[in-house]
């Protein structure tokens, strides 16, 4: 049973083996961004959660708007952040990883998009999942994000959206509107005119 | 039914429910006989009703409980989708020409296919077919009476008579009490008494069945409104019952991502303890999560202590340890000197549980000048074994970390990719030398690339999240299926005849008969013996010897005593089970002068159906 | 707690006494047949005729078989409680499987009407010998089964090895219920070759030293779900015997009844009728199902308290749901009309071949959650 393993061949064999063993194994972390080259090609079960990469928004019209719930915690520059305090401005609250592909792919055009709105209206936010603060503040600095983010390794913020809209994976963007209730969810990466457009239109909501 | 007829079975007439067993097999045959027999063409609502009646027969459905049988095996053979993925991963790597097909057949998916839902619902429909007319046919003939008693007693299976000095009146007065008092529920009439007894097995029968049917409700439920999760957990982190905080997440139907409950936990402390000698060493002996978890978002706080076998069960959700392993720490420097990894357990996943060598990668995706990404293993016992280098013991007493170093472009833009995988094909390979790290060491890459670090290790549990509205239904359903069951088995329903008449020289004749369809745990002939025997002491006093079967557990050797016995019976059965009843007003006794013999005994001899004998069928042996 | 070895080895040691004493049984079981003297052979002999008499139109309709086959085939055995009632029988299926076989099956309300039946106890000094023999290895086999779960502080079913042992056990203690209620000593034979020869390989092949177990297995649910289903096994195994023993003597009965030779002859003739066997083979699977149904569902309990489902269709779940769909098949087939006798009893031998590949086959090619069941 004992597998002994050359030092020599371990690379070769760790690629192949982590391949065949891993790919797609039942403990496959980071729920939307699983799957190697192999398993892409393998029918996954329906259980499969999420919509990957292409730009799927849900908006709520305003009689309809879940209460974003009080989200209160510490920013990665050691700022607090109450999205509370946050009323009479659109919150743009984005989840995200430095790990996962689709964020790291949707990271510019989310970039743009905060440095295209006025900061007294729009106000972003990230809520980093699952990263260690090192990871994040590297990723803050590849994509020259203006905006600072939510270190949340124990998902306290995401937990506190469950029973209204959570994020139903990595990534998801959350639109809040003037008065603390989501207007609008993003799951999987954005794409600079949807979500510009999606902005636009809650921001020309009269409150 | 018909189809009874047509071949003489004697079963045929005989009421009440217990004839469906063997005429749902025959009733489908008899809708396109009936067709081509009359050459009249049947209409639509005569093909439904045939088409219905075929699905609803006992023949189809033993051909689909083959087929559910047949179709399950390749579910066992194949690698499932749901059951082990990499399986299937590796299947499509093996088989590249083949995998496509058979996942087209959804053969990497049997229990979810549509074929096999086919199947199963068909089966369903015909058990449901099946059992809800039976059902009301069943709660009908509780409030019916009895049958009349057949004129001829000496047909039915099990049959005695005998003489008495009481009057005709009195005697069948003697034998109703005699039955009420067993609890039989009688029916009288001139000269004769019918009782019934054992409605517990055709309710055994029914509930069975529709146990069965609350079974795959209970799934259903399961399936639409349950969800399961995975979650492999560090210790010191947090998991948060949220779509975000799930490794996998496998919503029922119904299920929405913002459902789950909002429970959260902390896994703070882990030990697994493995045995360290004999033949068993290496094994794990035991394994113990110590959690902290609250039901809501800033809820109580109360801890438990996770075990194997041994589920925390938070708000309906429980939750199970099923696997543990390392994370290894790393801290990783680049070129320009920030540290763009970590310090962050990375989890390294077992490939061999002996000595729990695992495997892992570490990915840094924001390094500078180049993308950095390392692949390796770690050895919780590292042992050099002649130049190879092992894990020699599941615990981690001199944990070393082997990794092999990469640089340039990891492919982390916009196709998701598995954390535990490393694509090395835009990347190069670092000339660093393999030597195992011990903790607290690094590797400085070549070309000022940068720096990692070991810095140490965690253990981390993988956890199983699963949430089943279905499960106590599933659980009531299959007790009261194996109720019905045991039930079905135990009871028998039974019929006891009673008719009394003036005989020969003044004395009252007395015949007493039985009859059974469903003694499948057999003993109805020691029942009837003892049944008979007291109505005949009750009668006759001292004229009657000991009795057949008297006290003896007689399955098969009652008759044995007949005519041995001298002055009592000579009681002959025949095939009690399946359906002799049927001889009932038809056949003529074969020796109706009996009731005429003298004495107090008299010797019936019962052919059941011995009318079937006439047919021609009967004569023919057995064809090959 | 640390195992006892010197329990373990008293075990083992008993557990190969258990095998001799089964094979001295089985040689004397093969004695009875071969020398038994079936003393009261005149009784029944002396009521065919009667019968024969009673049932006259009978014999008349059914043809010359019927009588011949009462007069002829069994005249000889005490054992068996079917042959007058042969006569008694009706038709019930249709005319394909009809006929004989059914004639047999209604027989077994009726005796054999010789004094000898009315004991239980085994007649002769050869089926005596062999049935103590068959006692005293049972009791044997219990004490190694005892010493090993003592030697183990544990339920003893936790791999292959002592997976067997149990098994057989309860084979042979089903065989010896069923030998003293339904008087079955005639099985006695045909059930202790197959265990001897599991046994055999079992000590020779599959032996594993006494060990702890895995903390997978550390559940009271595994002295529930395995003992039930050693129970239902070891039934489905008696079962098995009897319906090869059935389909064998039915085809004996069958080329007796056309006049061909039958090759069987020897201890098949001994043998009650088709009917008889079909009979018992049948008791045996009304107590295995719902065993098996229950040991099913414990599992089922089990796999929810320790991997958070309880139905995940692991290979030998979904094995123990197709032998458990054949045996369900098998139960109804007997009750259709067309489908009782050897069809029934194909069925019944597919069910019982389902349950060895789970046994045996799933372990040894398949892997799943079950492997640790402890081959390969």
């Amino acid at each position: 049973m004992t597998r002994l393993l050359r030092a020599r061949d371990m690379a070769a064999r760790t690629t192949r083996i982590l391949r065949a063993v891993l790919a797609g194994s039942a403990l496959l972390a980071a729920s939307s961004c699983s799957g190697g080259a192999l398993a892409q090609n393998t029918p996954l079960s329906s259980g499969q959660s999420f919509v990957e990469g292409s730009f799927s928004s849900t908006y709520f019209s305003p009689g309809s708007r879940p209460a974003a719930p009080a989200v209160k915690s510490t920013l990665l520059t050691g700022q607090r952040f109450s999205l509370a305090a946050d009323r009479g401005t659109v919150v743009v609250l984005n989840f995200w990883g430095s790990w996962c592909a689709p964020c790291r792919q949707e990271a510019p055009a989310l970039a743009a998009l905060a440095r295209y709105f006025p900061q007294n209206q729009v106000r972003f936010v990230g809520v980093d999942i699952r990263d260690s603060v090192s990871s994040a503040e590297a990723f803050q600095h590849t994509f020259n994000v203006g905006y600072s983010s939510l270190n949340d390794p124990r998902d306290e913020v995401a937990l506190a959206f469950q029973g209204s809209v959570p994020p139903a994976g990595i990534p998801t963007t959350l639109l809040i509107d003037r008065t603390g209730h989501i207007a609008a969810r993003v799951v999987g990466g954005v794409s600079y005119s949807g979500l510009r457009a999606l902005i636009a239109k809650v921001l020309a909501e009269r409150p | 039914m018909k189809q009874n007829l047509v071949n003489g079975d004697p079963a045929a007439g005989l009421s009440g429910p217990e004839q469906a067993e063997p005429g749902s097999g025959g009733a489908g045959m008899t809708g396109p006989r009936l067709a081509r027999a009359g050459g009249v063409s049947l209409g639509a609502a005569g093909w439904l009703r045939w088409g219905w009646r075929q699905l609803t027969s006992m023949r189809t459905a033993l051909v689909l409980l083959f087929l559910l049988a047949l179709a399950s095996i390749p579910g066992s053979v194949l690698p499932q989708q749901g059951i082990d993925p990499a399986a299937v991963t590796q299947y499509y790597a093996t088989h590249p020409a083949l995998a496509p097909v058979l996942a087209r057949l959804s053969l990497f998916d049997v229990f979810g296919a549509p074929w096999f839902a086919a199947i199963y619902l068909l089966l369903f429909t015909s058990l449901a077919g099946c059992v809800l007319p039976r059902a009301f046919r069943m709660a009908r003939s509780v409030r019916q009476p009895p049958p009349s008693a057949p004129r001829r007693l000496g047909r039915l299976p099990h049959a005695v008579s005998f003489g008495t000095a009481t009057g005709p009146a009195p005697a069948l007065d003697a034998a109703a009490g005699l039955l009420a008092g067993r609890r039989f529920r009688l029916r009288t009439g001139d000269g004769w008494v019918s009782a019934e007894k054992g409605y517990l097995h055709e309710v055994g029968n029914l509930l069975f069945h529709l146990a069965l049917l609350g079974l795959l409700g209970s799934v259903a439920l399961g399936g639409l409104f349950g969800y399961k999760a995975n979650r492999l957990l560090v210790v010191g982190d947090t998991y948060a019952n949220t779509p975000t905080a799930m490794d996998v997440f496998r919503p029922g139907r119904l299920v929405s991502p913002s459902d789950p409950q909002p429970f959260s936990l902390t896994l703070e402390h882990f030990t697994a303890t493995y045995i360290t000698s004999g033949p068993q060493r290496d094994q794990p002996s035991s394994f113990s999560a110590a959690l902290r978890y609250s039901e809501y978002y800033g809820g109580p706080v109360r801890s438990y202590d996770l075990r194997v076998n041994h589920p925390l069960v938070v708000d309906g959700v429980r939750v199970f340890l099923i696997g543990h392993g390392y994370a290894p720490v790393f801290k990783v420097t680049d070129g320009t000197g920030h540290v763009r990894f970590g310090p962050q357990p990375v989890p390294f996943i077992p490939v061999e549980q002996a000595g729990l060598t695992s495997a892992g990668v570490i990915k840094v995706p924001d390094a500078s000048p180049e993308q950095l990404g390392f692949a390796g293993v770690f050895l919780p016992t590292a042992v050099d074994v002649g130049g190879r280098l092992a894990s020699a013991f599941p615990a981690a007493l001199f944990p070393r970390v082997s990794l092999v170093s990469y640089a340039g472009d990891l492919g982390l833009n916009g196709q998701p990719q598995s954390v535990y995988t490393l694509d090395t094909s835009h990347m190069h390979k670092l000339a660093v030398a393999p030597v195992p790290l011990a903790p607290g060491q690094s590797i400085k890459l070549p070309h000022g690339l940068g720096t990692l670090t070991f810095t140490g290790y965690r253990q981390w549990i993988s956890l199983a999240i699963t949430y089943d509205p279905g499960q106590l239904p599933a659980l009531i359903s299959a007790i009261l299926a194996l109720a019905g069951l045991v039930l079905s088995f135990c009871v028998r329903r039974r019929r006891m005849f009673v008719r009394a008449q003036v005989g020969a020289g003044g004395r009252t004749v007395v015949e007493v008969a039985g009859l059974t369809r469903s003694d499948a745990a057999g003993g109805f002939e020691t029942e009837f013996a003892e049944l008979a025997g007291e109505i005949m002491q009750g009668l006759s006093g001292s004229a009657v010897g000991s009795l057949p079967g008297d006290g003896r557990p007689g399955d098969g050797d009652l008759g044995g005593q007949a005519g041995v016995d001298g002055p009592a019976v000579d009681e002959r059965a025949a095939g009690a089970e399946e359906g002799a009843a049927g001889a009932e007003e038809e056949a003529a006794g074969a020796q109706e002068g009996a009731a005429g013999v003298d004495g107090p005994v008299v010797v019936a001899s019962a052919a059941a159906g011995r009318s079937g004998r006439d047919s021609p069928a009967l004569a023919e042996p057995e064809g090959e | 707690m640390p195992i006892n070895t010197g329990l373990a080895q008293l075990s083992n040691a008993a557990l190969v006494s258990a095998i001799v004493l089964y094979a001295l049984a089985m040689l004397a079981y093969a004695g009875d047949f071969a020398f038994g003297k079936h003393r009261t052979a005149a009784a029944p002999q002396a009521r065919v005729p009667e019968l024969v008499g009673a049932g006259a139109p009978v014999a008349a309709a059914a043809g010359a078989a019927a009588a011949d086959q009462a007069g002829l085939a069994f005249p000889a055995d005490p054992r068996d409680p079917s042959e007058l009632a042969d006569l008694d029988s009706r038709q019930t299926g249709q005319a394909g499987d009809g006929g004989l076989l059914t004639r047999n099956a209604a027989g077994f309300s009726a005796p054999p009407g010789s004094p000898a039946s009315q004991s239980r106890w085994p007649a002769g000094a050869w089926l005596r010998g062999a049935f103590l023999l068959t006692c005293a290895g049972l009791v044997i086999q219990i004490a190694a089964i005892a010493t090993r779960g003592l030697a183990e502080h544990r339920a003893p079913w936790g791999n292959m090895y002592e997976f067997i042992a149990a098994i057989t056990c309860t084979a042979v203690l089903v065989l010896t219920v069923a030998a003293i209620r339904f008087r079955a000593y005639y099985m006695g034979l045909f059930v202790l070759l197959p265990v001897v020869l599991a046994l055999a390989v079992d000590v020779v092949v599959i032996y594993t030293p006494a060990e702890q177990l895995v903390p997978a297995l550390k559940s009271y649910w595994i002295a529930i779900h395995v003992t039930a289903m050693i129970i239902a096994i070891g039934m489905y195994i008696f079962g098995a015997v009897v319906t090869v023993l059935y389909l064998l003597t039915a085809r004996h009965e069958r080329r007796v009844a056309a006049g061909q030779e039958s090759r069987a002859a020897g201890i098949i003739a001994q043998l009650p009728g088709s009917g008889t066997l079909d009979r018992l083979s049948y008791r045996a699977i009304l107590f295995a199902f719902p065993a098996w149904t229950f040991a099913v569902i414990a599992g089922a309990i089990w796999a929810d308290q320790a991997w958070g489902r309880y139905w995940a269709w692991d290979p030998k779940e979904t094995w123990s749901f197709i032998t458990w769909l054949v045996y369900a098949a098998f139960l109804h087939a007997r009750a259709t009309a067309g489908w009782r006798g050897r069809r029934a009893a194909y069925i019944h031998l597919t069910g019982f071949v389902c349950l060895m590949f789970n046994l045996v086959g799933v372990n040894l090619w398949i892997t799943g959650l079950h492997s640790y069941a402890g081959m390969g």
